[in-house]
Parts: structure tokens; C-alpha cells; sequence
């Protein structure tokens, strides 16, 4: 039993952090300047992300990044239409796109359909590997607060990157 | 039903039924999940529930089948550490448990209280796959076991949600007390929706390894 103690001792120690969960939702539209000291911007593609008109690079540094993918230029993944979304859309639900990290297999998948698929609000959902996107639409009248799909996308054991509504989730 | 016939059956379920720890041992908050392994030296069943994203409490029953033991035990385990990329995810797990190991054998020495620590650590794409994972088990009169396993996998392409994904990899374990201390398994993975399946063939030591999880 010491041995057991000994080894679970060492391997506590030896985690710099145990269960770190205060990374912050990444809506990189509204928050990027705001969180930008915690973002850890090698694991974003900026390159598919719409930073929008707003976003000012010129106050803050992407060492990573070459001068060419810094331009704007490429637009964010789109909605994911399936039958139900689509018809989720045509009874006047608001599309949601959330780009997810961490998402690279089926149990991926399984979890965010399971947790967001709970709830009253949301009437479609698809989650898209290839895209890492999680698509929703939110019940016409309802709504679904970027701080509620940052907490749902948590209990699947998920963090997003951003979130798009609207025109900018149906790729406007 | 005899005991013996009941193991039979258990095992026989097990090779049906198992899977590897290095499926996810803990899942989404309010999730369960059912996992089994059969490998050469064991046959095992878990059940876990999720209490959060980060912490699984579940029933462990284990079949050492060399030494005809048994194990019971509760198996909390916890995620220690998550990291999450734009490709890939990695991760840190720490698991234990605590109960009844039991001498199945004609010339039986009885139960003894059985204890464990395990650690496990993956990182994945979706092409790539590296693992580690090691329990150290102490079972007093019955025996003390440690176990190591890494594991290296390819997916020769990348399946979309709700397609059947396929993995081939490759699995080296080390285990003291065995006369084949370290062997290797080559093994092929299905995965699709809430389920993965495995099978491989210990090329060292002659044995299958049927693994299974499911997700509810």
C-alpha cells in the first residue's frame, strides 16, 4: 500500500495543474482583445476564423502567425445543413455555429448531441468533425446565451473557440 | 449455474464484450458507459458514471485468469488534464480503486482486500493515436501486479460523424509477472457513434484481445 501511495503522490505532484478548466470561451469577435492573454493562439486556425471589421490586429501580437494568414480574407465555416436543420431553419430557428477544440472523434460527437440535445431551446444540432463545428438552431423565440453554450459545451468536456449567429453562421 | 460455468460465461462475454483503457474512462456529465477488455491477462468489465466532465465513479470486475482471481472494486477516476487544439486532443487520467480480490482456484487462499492506482495519458488526431497507461495492483496473499501499455495508432482515413472510423495499432505492454514480460498486439479499431470495438492477436504471447466501450 505505500508503494501505491508513493507512486499516486509523485504522479499528483508532477501535474502542473490538475483539472484545468479556466480556460475562457473564445468568442473572437466580442472578446478577443479582452482575453487575449488567455488564449493560447497556436491551437486557433486563424485562418478559417471571420475576425470581423472590428477586430484590430494592429495592437497586439500573433508571433506564430505569417503576415498572410494575419488577413482576414477566408470565412469561417458555415452552418452544417441536415434535413433536421433545415427544417429547423425553415420554421424560423436562429442559426448558431460554435467552432469547437478538441473535437476529433465519434464519443466527440456523442457528447456535445447528448448534452446540447437536452435542451429546450436548441431544435437541431449537428456536430461536423471535418469542419470542427458544432451547428445549432435555436427555437424560433428562444434563446441560448454564448456564456450557456460555453457551460453546455464544458459539461461535454469541450472548449469553443467562437461562436457565430445569424447572417455570419450561414456564412453572410 | 456452477461458479465455474459463470466465469466461463463472464469471460466468454469479456471476448464479446471489452475494451481497452485507453478509451476514454471518463465521459460527459450525466454519462454512462460500459467498458470491457479481454487481453492475455485478464478479462474485465467497468461501468462508470460521469458525475462531471472530469470525474467517472464506476463497478470494476476483473478476472486475472493466470492466478483464477478476482477482482471487485469501486473506481473513481478523474481527468486530470485536458488540452485542446484546433486537430487534436490530449490527456491526463488518474484512476484508483479500492476492493475484494478473491482466490478462485481448487486450492484457494481465500479473499484479501485489493487496492490499485493507474495512470493514463493519450493524444489523438484524427489520423494519429499515442498512448501510455499503467496500474500498479497490490491484493495482499494474492499477489501484487503492475502493468505498462503504450499504444501507436494510424487511421488510414478520416471518417465524418456518425461513419464508421477505423484505427490499426499497435499495443506493447510490460508485465512483471508474467513469463512474457513484454509482448505486442496488433490491432484493428472500429469506432462508429457510441461505439468501438477492437480486436488484435498477441503475437508474443498467443492470445486475442477483444475490447468494447459503449457510451449512454
Amino acid at each position: 500500500m505505500k508503494k501505491i501511495l508513493l507512486i499516486l503522490a509523485i504522479t499528483l505532484t508532477s501535474l502542473p495543474v490538475l483539472a484545468n478548466d479556466n480556460h475562457r470561451v473564445m468568442d473572437h469577435h466580442a472578446q478577443h482583445e479582452k482575453n487575449q492573454g488567455e488564449m493560447n493562439h497556436d491551437e486557433m486556425n486563424h485562418g478559417e476564423m471571420n475576425h470581423g471589421p472590428e477586430h484590430s490586429h494592429g495592437s497586439h501580437e500573433h508571433p506564430t502567425e505569417n503576415a498572410k494568414e494575419d488577413v482576414m480574407t477566408m470565412s469561417a465555416p458555415a452552418i452544417t445543413t441536415t434535413d433536421d436543420i433545415t427544417a429547423a431553419l425553415a420554421n424560423g430557428g436562429a442559426p448558431v455555429v460554435v467552432d469547437v477544440l478538441g473535437v476529433v472523434c465519434d464519443f466527440c460527437a456523442v457528447a456535445m448531441n447528448k448534452i446540447f440535445g437536452k435542451r429546450e431551446e436548441v431544435s437541431a444540432l449537428y456536430v461536423d468533425l471535418d469542419k470542427k463545428t458544432l451547428s445549432l438552431v435555436v427555437n424560433k423565440g428562444a434563446s441560448l446565451s454564448d456564456e450557456d453554450i460555453e457551460n453546455l459545451a464544458k459539461k461535454a468536456g469541450y472548449r469553443i473557440a467562437a461562436i457565430r449567429r445569424d447572417a455570419e453562421a450561414l456564412g453572410g | 449455474m456452477t461458479l465455474s460455468a459463470m466465469r466461463t460465461w463472464v469471460a466468454a462475454l469479456g471476448i464479446l464484450l471489452s475494451v481497452s483503457a485507453a478509451a476514454r474512462p471518463v465521459s460527459y456529465t450525466g454519462g454512462w458507459t460500459l467498458l470491457q477488455t479481454a487481453n492475455r491477462a485478464s478479462t474485465a468489465g467497468l461501468l462508470h458514471y460521469s458525475i462531471s466532465h472530469n470525474v467517472s465513479v464506476g463497478v470494476r470486475h476483473e478476472w486475472q485468469r493466470g492466478d483464477d482471481v478476482t477482482l471487485t472494486a469501486l473506481q473513481p477516476t478523474l481527468l486530470a488534464k485536458r488540452w485542446y487544439g484546433h486537430n487534436y486532443q490530449a490527456n491526463v487520467y488518474l484512476t484508483g480503486g479500492l476492493g475484494t480480490a478473491t482466490d478462485r482456484s481448487v486450492a484457494s487462499l481465500g479473499s484479501d482486500t485489493a487496492s490499485f492506482v493507474g495512470v493514463m495519458t493519450d493524444w489523438e488526431t484524427r489520423t494519429l493515436f499515442v498512448s501510455y497507461e499503467a496500474r500498479f495492483l497490490e491484493q495482499g496473499k494474492l499477489g501484487n501486479h503492475s502493468m505498462h501499455a503504450a499504444r501507436f495508432g494510424w487511421a488510414p482515413y478520416t471518417g465524418d460523424t456518425g461513419e464508421l472510423h477505423t484505427w490499426l495499432m499497435l499495443e506493447v505492454d510490460h508485465r512483471k509477472h508474467f513469463d512474457n514480460k513484454t509482448t505486442v498486439t496488433p490491432l484493428l479499431r472500429f469506432f462508429k457513434g457510441p461505439a468501438l470495438f477492437e480486436a488484435g492477436y498477441n503475437v508474443t504471447d498467443s492470445a486475442p484481445m477483444f475490447n468494447f466501450t459503449y457510451r449512454f
